[in-house]
């Protein structure tokens, strides 16, 4: 049966779900004029789903169908699910008339191996082609890069899109032979490399790429994921590692039996620990710790630190660098620029830092200002972390009529 | 003292250079005269467009430019009781510009965090307005937003629909910006009927409705979080909440 365009775009949306990656940021093209379109370097999110993920990109696959059978995925081969092709100049065309709508910010495309690798890229290739000659569109594109397809194809792609990415899914070689034995470590960073290589030969600039970790399906522990993505970004192969909680959407024997809910705190953890490692200088060695090899799921990545590196603190507010300032826990990027800012007109009491409205909940544990502490908590982590984590006391007044409001029963 | 202006920027200029000649102590600046009686004395500020064109020329000549932004960026910002603020920011700046920047006075801090909250709004309205494609091919938004952002808005979408003609209908100000062939700028609007829409209209909104159903996880379900990114007050002309 022919399917509509509708159940279609039902079908293949749910089946790209599960790609965290929908950010349309760090690409910094100008508009150009006659066409249609612009990027901006912050990215935008138009909506947001109900599960309180933004909506930037129409991320869909271009197929569902699959000759590869990863045990974790949902559109594996032997999976009996719905199975649905957009035509390239179908989900072009649904592309430039979101975009219109200002709906999406751009195309996040990927999809299942129909027939061959190379089969798949030509496709995706043929949508880009469309978009960007005969639509003239100049927004952004982001493609999944199809690992082992034809090197020529992927440099077509790569000088067409915005951006690329390749999913490693398994932080190691491991657990890839286990659920998904089409697939390497070598294989899936192929066409990065390939990417890096090609766009730097070009400008000085690389591609801005991505990729996808799933956290909770196999053993390994958070230093394994991080030592991971420090290495990627330290070789400047990667923009961003994504971190995708794993959601059990087949039942393997290999997997993990069905758990209740995704480990969405510890994604969460690990998003902060990224933070940490991309934009406050910090190594993976210092958040997490062989000891320590998982992060604390009670205080965040920065907290936990500080605990563990008493040491250096207090931190007094009005003579610290940026570089120490942004190590206290609580403080981040702007607080920093606040507090240096505002510091070059008075010094800074902890009434002023309310003022300026500075957060200090977990701050205030770990600075002075003008030599003076906020609350006289000793500098020990066991003390520390109970203050903080104890729920404040409520004190109620008791009602004199302290009755049911529905029996009237004192 | 509490001054009364028109609400203009022209009648705010005309504001500043009497209290600068006039060396007025105000407590308060307000649009309409005030129903209660007040033991302080209410001075009505006429539009003066010589006054009002000399305190402009001195803004220019003496703030930094990006002072002088500020300032223009502040007057955007009339869901909110600015006035006061950035008065106390102009004279400042006319005795001691060095102070523009020291945080620690209260009217700076604000005007910065007006700015803030205008740009934030603007950025959000960059991703949450929703154009509908009319008969004619012009996309058509409505917006109704706490500050005028008609101008950042309009600046943004003309570069990003550069060969398209479009209008953004501020429905609160009554105020339009339009980008067509002859003519590139805001209008205010007077009488305004129900434009009709292209055919293809109803077949996208569906599609994009169908999308943004099926992309959300079930598992992960979390509406308060949706609810803390896009507040309920921005979802009037979103077709996906309806």
């Amino acid at each position: 049966m022919k399917k509509d365009i509708y159940s279609k775009m039902q079908i293949l949306s749910d089946s790209a779900k599960y790609d965290v990656s929908c950010s349309s940021s760090g690409s910094d093209n100008d508009y150009k004029s006659g066409e249609l379109g612009a990027t901006e370097s912050s990215g935008i999110c138009h909506s947001f789903s109900e599960d309180g993920r933004c909506i930037s990109l129409l991320k869909v696959l271009l197929s569902n169908y699959c000759i590869y059978d990863c045990a974790y995925c949902i559109n594996r081969s032997s999976n009996d699910i719905q199975r649905a092709a957009f035509a390239p100049r179908e989900l072009a065309e649904i592309t430039i008339n979101f975009y219109k709508r200002n709906y999406i910010e751009g195309l996040f495309l990927s999809s299942g191996i129909m027939h061959s690798e190379d089969h798949t890229m030509g496709l995706i290739l043929r949508t880009l082609k469309i978009l960007r000659h005969e639509y003239r569109f100049n927004g952004y594109i982001h493609v999944k890069l199809i690992p082992g397809s034809d090197e020529r194809l992927i440099s077509e792609v790569v000088a067409l899109a915005s951006r690329v990415s390749s999913n490693i899914e398994l932080p190691s070689n491991e657990s890839l032979k286990l659920l998904a034995p089409n697939k390497t470590k070598e294989s899936v960073l192929q066409p990065l490399k390939l990417a890096r290589d090609m766009t730097m030969e070009r400008s000085s600039k690389p591609i801005g790429m991505s990729t996808q970790l799933i956290v909770g399906a196999t053993p390994e522990s958070d230093r394994d994921i991080l030592r991971l993505s420090a290495a990627l970004y330290d070789k400047a192969l990667l923009k961003r590692v994504y971190y995708s909680a794993y959601i059990p959407v087949n039942d393997d024997k290999n997997l993990p039996a069905l758990v209740a809910k995704p480990p969405l705190l510890r994604e969460h953890r690990l998003y902060q620990a990224d933070w940490l490692l991309r934009f406050y200088n910090f190594s993976y060695d210092e958040i997490v710790s062989p000891t320590n090899p998982n992060l604390d799921e009670e205080v965040d990545p920065k907290m936990s630190w500080a605990l563990h590196n008493l040491q250096h603190f207090p931190i007094e507010i009005n003579r610290a660098t940026q570089e120490e300032l942004i190590r206290i826990p609580g403080i981040g990027i702007r607080s920093a620029f606040k507090i240096l800012g505002a510091r070059r007109y008075k010094a800074l009491n902890f009434d002023d830092l309310k003022r300026l409205k500075i957060s200090i909940k977990k701050a205030h544990y770990f600075i002075t200002c003008k030599g003076k502490r906020h609350k006289q908590i000793p500098l020990y982590p066991e003390h520390i972390k109970n203050s903080y984590l104890a729920p404040p006391q409520r004190y109620t007044q008791p009602s004199l009529f302290d009755h049911s409001a529905i029996t009237g029963e004192i | 003292m509490i001054a009364v202006y028109d609400g203009s920027f022209e009648g705010f200029l005309t504001l500043v250079h009497s209290i600068y000649y006039k060396r007025l102590t105000i407590t308060n600046i307000s649009q309409t005269m005030p129903q209660t009686l007040f033991v302080d004395d209410i001075i009505e500020i006429e539009s003066n467009q010589a006054q009002a064109t000399k305190v402009l020329q001195a803004l220019q000549e003496k703030f930094e430019k990006k002072h002088f932004e500020t300032i223009l960026n502040t007057f955007m910002c009339d869901g909110v009781a600015f006035e006061l603020d950035l008065m106390h920011f102009i004279i400042m700046g006319f005795r001691n510009p060095k102070q523009l920047s020291n945080i620690n006075l209260p009217f700076v801090f604000n005007i910065q965090n007006y700015q803030k909250e205008l740009f934030r709004l603007y950025h959000r309205m960059s991703g949450f307005i929703r154009f509908e494609e009319l008969s004619c091919g012009t996309l058509y938004g409505m917006i109704d937003v706490k500050f005028n952002i008609l101008h950042l808005l309009g600046r943004h979408f003309c570069k990003r629909f550069n060969n398209q003609s479009f209008i953004i209908h501020d429905t609160k100000r009554q105020l339009a910006f339009i980008k067509s062939d002859e003519f590139v700028g805001v209008r205010s609007v007077v009488e305004f009927e129900t434009p009709t829409l292209s055919t293809h209209e109803a077949k996208f909104k569906k599609l994009w409705q169908s999308f943004f159903e099926s992309v959300a996880i079930e598992s992960r379900h979390n509406p308060k979080l949706q609810q803390q990114f896009v507040p309920l007050i921005y979802r009037t002309y979103m077709s996906e909440f309806d």
